[in-house]
C-alpha cells in the first residue's frame, strides 16, 4: 500500500504542479522519487504534526492541493482540533493519507495504535474517509478526491484483502456487492474482507465491501438489509463510532432489523505481539467471524 | 490615516451594543492594526482576494472587533454593520471568520492556529515564487501555546523571509505562564527580532518600513510592548476583570470621556 501511495502521489505530482507534500518525517526514504522530482513541493516539516495540519490549511487557502502524511494517531487524535478548525470548518481542501491505524504497529503498544479515527472524523462536516485495502482502490480513490475541496482522511493499511477490482468499480462513497445472498448482510470495511469471504463460505450471506466510510453507501446497504432483516459490521476499529454506527444510521428506520458488530470491544488493547494475534483475540479472523455469523442464522 | 481614538471608540460601540467582545485585547492592538491597513500591507478594498496582496492574519482571534473596526475604516465592510457584531445573523463574529467577512483570511479563535495557518501560507507563496508579504499577529498568552514554538522553529528552518510576526506582549498571561525574555526567545528560534513600543504609531511605522526595506533572510518578529485595555483607566488598571465585559452605560461613558 506504502508503494502504491508513493507511486500515485509522483503520478499526480507530474500532472498538477499545486500538489505539496508535507511529512511528520515518515516515509521520506519511500517518497526520495518525489521529492527529487518536486522539491519544491516536497517538505519533511518536522515531529510537529498540528503545525503540519494548519500549514496545510494555508497552503489550500492558497490553491494549493496539500498531502499530509504521518502515522495515525499523531495525524488524528493529535490534530483533531485543527483538523476541525483549520481545514473543515474553513472548507479548505487536503487529503491526509495516515499508516499505523488501528493495531497495525501491534508491538508499539497504545500510543501506537489508533482504533478511534473514524469515531472522531465521522462528524466533521464536509470530511471524507476512506479505508482502501488495495492498492487499486487508494489510488483510484486518491485521484478522485485530492482536488475536490474537503478533507479526505485515507487510513492506509498493512495487511489486504487481495480482491481485485476494476478502477471503474471504485467511486467515493460507493460500496461493492461482493456477494449475495438473504441470511444475513456483513457490512465490511479494510483487509477483514479477505476473511468474511472466507468465512462466508457455502453460506446465504451477503457481503457489501466498503471503502468509503464516509459518505457511506447508504443505498446499497439499506437495499440489503431490508432483504435479509439482519446486519453484521466488521472493522478494525472500535465497535463504537465506527463503521458500525455509520450502517446503524443507514438502517435504524427500517425496523425489524438485527444488528450486530464485529469490532474492537470498549477497551484499549495491551498486547503486543502480531496483528495476526491481535485478529485472532478480537475474534477478527476467519475463525472469529464464521462464529459471528453463525450466531446471527 | 487610521485614528486609533475611532478604532477605540468603534469597538466600545460595538461592544456596548452586543454585550459581547474583549475591548482590553483589542485596545492594545489597535495602533498595530491602523498601521497595517493605514501605511503598511497592499490590498484592494473592493477585492479583497487581489492576487498581490498583502496576507494579514490575526492569529489571536478574540481581538476580532478591533480588525472589524479597522476593516470598516479602510472600507471592507461598512462602519454600521460594527454594531451587528456578535447578533444572531451577522459575518462579524467573536472570532474572524475568511468565509464570511471580506479581507478575513484566516478563520481564527484556538489559539497557535493563525501562525502556523500564516507559515503555510508564506510557504505557499514561496512555491509559487510570489513576492507578497505575510503579516500574524499573535498575544503572548497565545505564545504558551507548543505551535507557536513549532512554528517558529519550522519558519527559521525554511528561511520563511515573507513571513512577519508582531506579538502584542500585553503581559496577559503574567498571572499564568508569563513569557519572559520574549525577544531573546526568538532570537534564539532563529528569527530576526525587533523590539518596539506597540503603541507608538511612528516606531511601528518604521520598523514595518525598515523589514520592507532591509529583506532579511528569514522570519522576523517585531516584539511589541503593549497595555491591555490601552487608552482607559478603567481598563488598565482591572484588565483581567474586563477581558470578556461589555460596559454598562455609566461604565461607557467613563471610558468614552477616557479616550482623548
Amino acid at each position: 500500500m506504502r508503494n502504491q501511495f508513493a507511486s500515485t502521489l509522483e503520478d499526480i505530482g507530474a500532472l498538477d504542479e499545486k500538489l505539496v507534500v508535507l511529512l511528520g518525517d515518515i516515509s521520506v526514504y519511500l517518497l526520495r522519487n518525489f521529492e527529487n522530482k518536486f522539491p519544491d513541493r516536497f517538505y519533511n516539516v518536522g515531529i510537529c504534526e498540528q503545525t503540519i495540519i494548519s500549514m496545510a490549511a494555508g497552503l489550500s487557502s492558497l490553491g494549493f492541493h496539500p498531502v499530509v502524511h504521518t502515522i495515525t494517531p499523531f495525524t488524528i487524535e493529535r490534530c483533531y482540533e485543527q483538523i476541525k478548525i483549520d481545514l473543515c470548518y474553513q472548507k479548505l481542501g487536503a487529503s491526509i493519507i495516515s499508516v499505523g491505524s488501528a493495531f497495525d504497529y501491534p508491538a508499539s503498544g497504545c500510543s501506537h495504535h489508533c482504533y478511534e479515527d473514524f469515531a472522531v472524523l465521522r462528524p466533521l462536516p464536509g470530511m471524507e474517509i476512506v479505508f482502501p485495502a488495495s492498492e487499486i482502490e487508494f489510488d483510484a480513490i486518491f485521484k478522485q478526491t485530492y482536488n475536490n475541496g474537503h478533507t479526505t482522511y485515507f487510513r492506509l493499511p498493512v495487511a489486504k484483502h487481495g480482491i481485485k477490482f476494476n478502477e471503474d468499480q471504485l467511486r467515493l462513497g460507493k460500496g461493492i456487492k461482493i456477494k449475495e445472498g438473504k441470511a444475513l448482510t456483513v457490512v465490511v470495511t479494510g483487509p477483514e474482507l479477505k476473511n468474511v469471504v472466507a468465512a462466508s463460505e457455502m453460506l446465504d450471506i451477503e457481503i457489501i465491501y466498503i471503502h468509503t466510510i464516509k459518505p457511506l453507501d447508504i443505498e446499497l446497504v439499506r437495499q440489503s438489509v431490508i432483504k435479509t432483516g439482519k446486519v453484521l459490521t466488521v472493522e478494525e476499529h472500535n465497535v463504537i463510532g465506527g463503521l458500525g454506527d455509520e450502517v446503524a444510521r443507514a438502517v435504524g428506520d427500517i425496523g425489524n432489523v438485527i444488528q450486530s458488530r464485529l469490532g474492537i470491544e470498549d477497551k484499549f488493547l495491551t498486547k503486543y505481539g502480531s496483528y495476526q494475534e491481535h485478529c485472532m483475540a478480537l475474534g477478527l479472523d476467519t475463525k472469529g467471524i464464521k462464529r459471528k455469523i453463525e450466531g446471527l442464522l | 490615516m487610521i485614528q486609533p481614538i475611532e478604532i477605540r471608540k468603534s469597538i466600545l460601540q460595538a461592544c456596548s451594543a452586543s454585550g459581547e467582545g474583549h475591548i482590553p485585547s483589542c485596545f492594545s492592538v489597535v495602533e498595530i492594526l491602523a498601521e497595517l491597513y493605514g501605511n503598511t500591507l497592499k490590498y484592494r478594498k473592493d477585492d479583497p482576494k487581489w492576487e498581490d496582496r498583502d496576507y494579514f492574519i490575526l492569529s489571536k482571534g478574540h481581538a476580532s472587533l478591533a480588525l472589524y473596526a479597522v476593516l470598516a475604516e479602510v472600507g471592507f465592510i461598512s462602519a454600521a454593520e460594527l454594531l451587528d457584531f456578535a447578533k444572531y445573523e451577522s459575518r462579524l463574529g467573536g472570532h474572524p471568520d475568511r468565509n464570511k467577512v471580506p479581507g478575513i483570511e484566516a478563520s481564527t479563535g484556538s489559539l497557535g492556529h493563525g501562525f502556523p495557518f500564516a507559515a503555510g501560507i508564506a510557504l505557499g507563496l514561496k512555491i509559487k515564487h510570489k513576492s507578497n508579504l505575510v503579516y500574524v499577529l499573535i498575544g503572548d498568552g497565545e505564545a504558551n501555546e507548543g505551535t507557536i514554538w513549532e512554528t517558529a522553529m519550522v519558519s527559521a528552518h525554511r528561511r520563511l523571509d515573507n513571513l512577519i510576526g508582531i506579538l502584542d506582549d500585553n503581559q496577559s498571561t503574567g498571572r499564568c505562564l508569563p513569557l519572559t525574555d520574549v525577544a531573546k526567545k526568538w532570537d534564539a528560534f532563529g528569527w530576526k527580532v525587533h523590539e518596539i513600543d506597540g503603541h507608538n504609531n511612528m516606531e511601528i511605522r518604521t520598523v514595518f518600513q525598515s523589514i520592507v526595506r532591509d529583506k532579511p533572510a528569514g522570519p522576523v518578529m517585531i516584539v511589541a510592548h503593549t497595555i491591555k485595555g490601552k487608552g482607559s483607566g478603567l481598563l488598565e488598571n482591572n484588565s483581567f476583570a474586563w477581558h470578556h465585559k461589555s460596559p454598562s452605560a455609566a461604565e461607557l461613558d467613563i471610558i468614552m470621556r477616557e479616550l482623548v
